[in-house]
């Protein structure tokens, strides 16, 4: 019985070895790729900034509308961010 | 080159090499010459490589300019996507179509200027790489023997053996034998080079050239990939490109533009807006939507657009490229474009007398006798006293002496002694005799330590032939002085024109001499160098540098000899012959593959004209917008009441806008020639430069949008 178990964890564990690898595997990539990052964040933050957008806007908008447009103002927002990047540390650009 | 070495007599200098550096430059081309086929083809390929966000990144300007391209593309798709148009959703759809090409055309012509102008280095680069290949070193182990190995294998500090044809593997110096070696593979020169060991300069050789005769043992000085070539190579293709200090402050001169217009766009929809409620209850609701019409996402991203120095954003860094290709074209390579824009700021050059103001082979025109003794006498001693001379200074004086009838037998216990820079003399020992010829100091003190008398009339014959610019060198035999040779020193021709050229780009020339004060002065003078330094030493080069840097000078040198490569290194521009030891080389940011001083002048040109390319293309730019704000602003907001800014009278907004976005996307590839050959280069002061850049770049800049938005917007349909 314990000898079945002990087998059973083992085989689970090399079963398991190939999808661990690969979940490190993606995460080293994802931690690579910056971008994917930044639009996710971007996209979860207007989560946030999209109501706001549409609330402010009275019925002039439609929710996709203030949706993109609070995407566009972070957009913006982060190219002016990388504008103030560029004037501090020139050399990088 | 040893100042007080060069002048004081016979210099080495000209003995390695069997060229003539002074040659007519224009013939002068790297061999095998850059393939520049596919070119353009290449860079077509490159300009839509250049689109990755990673690279697009490094470009402030144009990244935002292909972000607006995204933008405009997702209103193109759907044209109510950040708002309901108040226009026929059809016709909005179109305009958005167009701007979003104009604006993918004007980020695809910018990484197409850059493209064009590192495939010119690449090319350049390729050319190089084909010289250089796997080839077998001879070895030479501790032990004696030799060992094939692939020349990869070769690290700094091994020694090895090259004979007749082959190839030398690594760059290294002779420290054995003597031969020709075939440098036109980096130099373009077809004329072999000597090589031999022992002398200051003529030691060191460049893989990928080939010994043309005899044996050379080399110590090799630099280990694989870090060679001469590979160097070259690295800096041609922009490898090691890094940005210059220039550059770095026009970047964010862009990047402050680009903000304060971001900020300005970015802050019109609420302005237009509130404006656009006022007109509302003041004209009626036509009024205020058609405010709010214009100032739409794509209208507002085309405005932005406009109003930012795309034009020197797209050109900066072909600018930069091309400058570092037109170096290299010149066969000098920088060792970064920091190097190359020092010269265009250089306020002071230093320069050697010898083989830079005047010919390198100064030739004895006469001898001076002095203690009662004859002309033949004196052409006896000289003869006698030059008999192992093989400079061509050395040689000049044998046929002069041969000329006057003088004749020497030579035997085999005759004994050369050869020039040193602490003797400062050379000469014959035979039978016990003593010629010698040299520094007239040097021979007075020569003669006093063999019990002799100096000659009055000595002193009377140096200042003679100093006061004629010419090189005075005193002979003598045992305790005996017999008299004085007049070597005479010729002028470049031309260079007197290119020094006052200099002074009225206010650029100081300093000459260098080891020579006399007098004889420093006529030649100073003659030459129309602005100040000289006689007597120098190679200490004195430091010195006059520091002194100049201390008054916030930059300061340009040339120099060949180990004992230059600390002012080498000091100077703000050191330019290091190619026939130069490797610590000359190492010490200097740049080195001239033809080996001749008279360069730095130009390269001063070339860092000047980069320079003035960069400040004009800026000032065109930015007088551009002024055109391009006349032709957007005042059509879009002409219910504001400011329609009589129209002046162009441009048919509608969409035209006035599509007209302003193609001027835009289309002067880019216009300026590429121009920014590749750089502006035309004239000597004047900064000032007057100055004000040509303003009234040409500046006022031009201002007009040509003008006219060339006017034809664009009669051409187009739009209505």
């Amino acid at each position: 019985m314990k000898f079945n178990l002990l087998n059973r964890s083992r085989l689970l564990l090399q079963s398991a070895t190939p999808v661990l690898e690969t979940i490190a595997e993606l995460w080293t990539a994802w931690s690579r790729q910056k971008l994917p990052l930044y639009l996710f964040l971007a996209l979860c933050f207007n989560l946030i900034v999209a109501p706001v957008v549409y609330a402010a806007s009275g019925n002039e908008f439609s929710h996709i509308q203030a949706w993109a447009l609070g995407l566009l103002g972070l957009a913006t927002l982060a190219i002016s961010i990388y504008l103030f990047f560029v004037m501090f540390i020139p050399e990088k650009f | 080159m040893n100042t007080r070495f060069s002048t004081s007599i016979s210099t080495s200098t000209s003995t390695h090499a069997s060229r003539s550096p002074g040659g007519r430059r224009d013939d002068r081309k790297h061999i095998p010459k850059a393939d520049r086929k596919g070119l353009y083809q290449r860079a077509i390929r490159a300009s839509f490589t250049k689109l990755n966000p990673r690279v697009a990144v490094r470009n402030p300007v144009m990244f935002v300019v292909w972000l607006g391209t995204i933008v405009t593309l997702l209103v193109t798709l759907n044209p109510n996507l950040f708002g309901t148009v108040q226009a026929e959703i059809g016709k909005q759809r179109l305009l958005n179509g167009i701007i979003t090409c104009i604006l993918f055309f004007t980020v695809l012509f910018a990484n197409f200027a850059e493209a064009v102008a590192e495939g010119r280095g690449k090319a350049q680069a390729d050319a190089l790489r084909s010289t250089r290949s796997d080839m077998v070193a001879r070895q030479l182990l501790p032990d004696g023997r030799i060992q094939e190995i692939n020349s990869t294998e070769l690290r700094r500090g091994d020694q090895v053996k090259v004979i007749v044809g082959d190839m030398i593997p690594a760059d290294g110096e002779v420290i054995q034998g003597i031969g020709s070696v075939d440098e036109s593979a980096i130099t373009g020169e077809s004329a072999p080079v000597l090589k031999q060991t022992g002398t200051d300069i003529a030691s060191s050789v460049t893989g990928g050239t080939r010994l043309l005769s005899d044996e050379l043992i080399v110590r090799i000085t630099a280990d694989p990939g870090q060679g001469f070539i590979d160097r070259m190579i690295a800096l041609v293709e922009g490898a090691e490109r890094t940005k210059t200090p220039n550059e770095i402050a026009l970047t964010v001169l862009l990047a402050v533009l680009t903000q304060v217009f971001l900020i300005v766009v970015a802050t019109t929809p609420a302005i237009s807006g509130y404006i656009a409620g006022f007109l509302d209850h003041a004209v009626g609701a036509a009024a205020g939507n058609s405010l709010r019409a214009g100032t739409s996402i794509a209208i507002l991203i085309s405005l932005l657009v406009a109003l930012i120095p795309t034009t020197i954003g797209g050109l900066l860094s072909a600018i930069g490229i091309a400058g570092m290709d037109r170096v290299a074209q010149f066969n000098v390579i920088a060792t970064s474009g920091r190097a190359v824009e020092a010269c265009g700021d250089v306020n002071t050059l230093v320069l050697d007398k010898t083989g830079t103001i005047t010919l390198g082979n100064r030739l004895a025109d006469e001898f001076i006798p002095v203690n009662g003794h004859s002309v033949q006498e004196v052409a006896h001693v000289c003869l006698a006293a030059s008999v192992f001379d093989e400079t061509p200074e050395g040689r000049s004086i044998v046929q002069l002496a041969q000329k006057l009838g003088a004749k020497f037998d030579l035997d085999e216990s005759a004994e050369g002694i050869e020039f040193s820079a602490r003797t400062r003399m050379s000469g014959t020992d035979l039978n016990g005799q003593e010629f010698r010829k040299g520094a007239v100091d040097a021979i007075k003190g020569f003669v006093r330590s063999r019990g002799g008398q100096v000659p009055t009339t000595l002193d009377e014959a140096y200042e003679q032939v100093s006061r004629m610019g010419g090189t005075p060198l005193a002979v003598c035999q045992g305790n005996e002085i017999y008299g004085v040779i007049y070597l005479k020193d010729i002028v470049k021709p031309g260079l007197r024109e290119r020094f006052d050229q200099l002074r009225r780009m206010g650029v100081k020339t300093i000459m260098l001499t080891g020579d006399n004060r007098i004889t420093a002065s006529v030649i100073a003078k003659e030459a129309g160098v602005d100040d000289f330094i006689a007597e120098a030493t190679p200490e004195d080069k430091i010195d006059v540098i520091r002194s100049e840097q201390a008054q916030g000078k930059l300061v340009a040198m040339t120099g060949d000899g180990t004992n230059d490569a600390p002012a080498l290194a000091q100077a703000n521009v050191g330019l290091a012959m190619n026939s130069g030891t490797q610590a000359a080389k190492e010490a200097a940011n740049m080195v001239d593959l033809d080996s001749d001083p008279t360069k730095l002048i130009d390269l001063v040109t070339i860092g000047k004209q980069l320079l003035i390319t960069r400040g004009a293309l800026t000032t065109f730019s930015v007088a551009n917008d002024i055109a391009k704000y006349f032709a957007i602003i005042p059509t879009i907001f002409a219910a504001a009441g400011i329609g009589a800014l129209n002046i162009m009278e441009l048919k509608s907004a969409q035209s006035a806008i599509v007209s302003a976005l193609i001027y835009n996307a289309l002067i880019i590839p216009v300026l590429i020639p121009l920014a590749l050959r750089g502006v035309q280069f004239r000597p004047l002061t900064a000032d007057q430069l100055l004000q040509r850049n303003i009234l040409i770049y500046g006022l031009g800049g201002i007009i040509a949008p003008f006219i060339a938005i006017k034809a664009i917007d009669l051409v187009l349909p739009l209505s």
